[in-house]
């Protein structure tokens, strides 16, 4: 199992295509991932489950991931967010 | 899975519903089709369109119907369509956190994508903070 701190960078914050990105990407892994912020932990794989974090601009989150693939699901995870979800800002 | 994805509502309502949900994920992972019931447009004719539609997205997994509002004329065709042969499961209340759902569960089979889509719906309803 591993954890990781990420901070959102993005100026959108965690907002639909964000989510709908990361879900996405999570999905092709076999891990499980979820995203936790603040008290709150979700299935990160689910779309409306990274929604209801509200995840604004400078967010710390805290991934974890478990499963055979996990290496690789966190370097594409840490990867996404450090494009800033290829948003450009 | 190919189950289709069949959107019917009132109106510009299931269009706007699709075009946003093509915004936030890019593309669909399931075929999809949405057909507004327009004004003066009477339920025969709406349902004839509906069971085209349904028959086309028919791949062989069955057709979801997410309607707007149950007990209104969109939902209510939903009943002429079951002779067309086609497998077909009925949500209504369609909102935006359940059609993203259902494409976030686009490998589910029919049943299990149906209540799925239910359960996006019931669960996209917040009131206040998360």
């Amino acid at each position: 199992m591993l954890e990781q701190r990420i901070v959102v960078s993005n100026r959108l914050g965690l907002h639909a295509r964000a989510a709908a990105k990361l879900s996405h990407l999570l999905g092709g892994f076999r891990a499980h991932a979820t995203l936790a912020f603040g008290k709150r932990s979700v299935n990160a794989k689910s779309i409306l489950g990274l929604m209801t974090l509200a995840a604004p601009l400078g967010s710390e989150l805290v991934l974890t991931l478990d499963g055979k693939d996990e290496l690789e699901a966190l370097a594409a995870t840490v990867d996404l967010f450090a494009r800033r979800f290829d948003e450009g800002e | 899975m190919s189950t289709g994805v069949l959107l019917l509502a009132h109106g510009p309502l299931a269009d706007a519903m699709l075009a946003t949900a093509r915004a936030v994920l890019g593309t669909l992972p399931l075929e999809s089709c949405a057909l507004g019931l327009t004004l003066g447009e009477t339920s025969e004719q709406f349902a004839r369109r509906a069971a085209q539609a349904a028959r086309s997205l028919e791949r062989g997994d069955g057709v979801l119907v997410l309607t707007d509002l149950y007990g209104a004329t969109p939902a209510n065709v939903y009943d002429r369509l079951r002779n067309e042969g086609v497998s077909l499961r009925r949500v209504s209340g369609l909102s935006l956190p359940m059609l993203l759902r259902v494409y976030n569960y686009a490998e589910l089979p029919l049943d299990e994508l149906s209540r799925t889509a239910a359960a996006g719906g019931r669960n996209g309803v917040i009131e206040g903070d998360a």
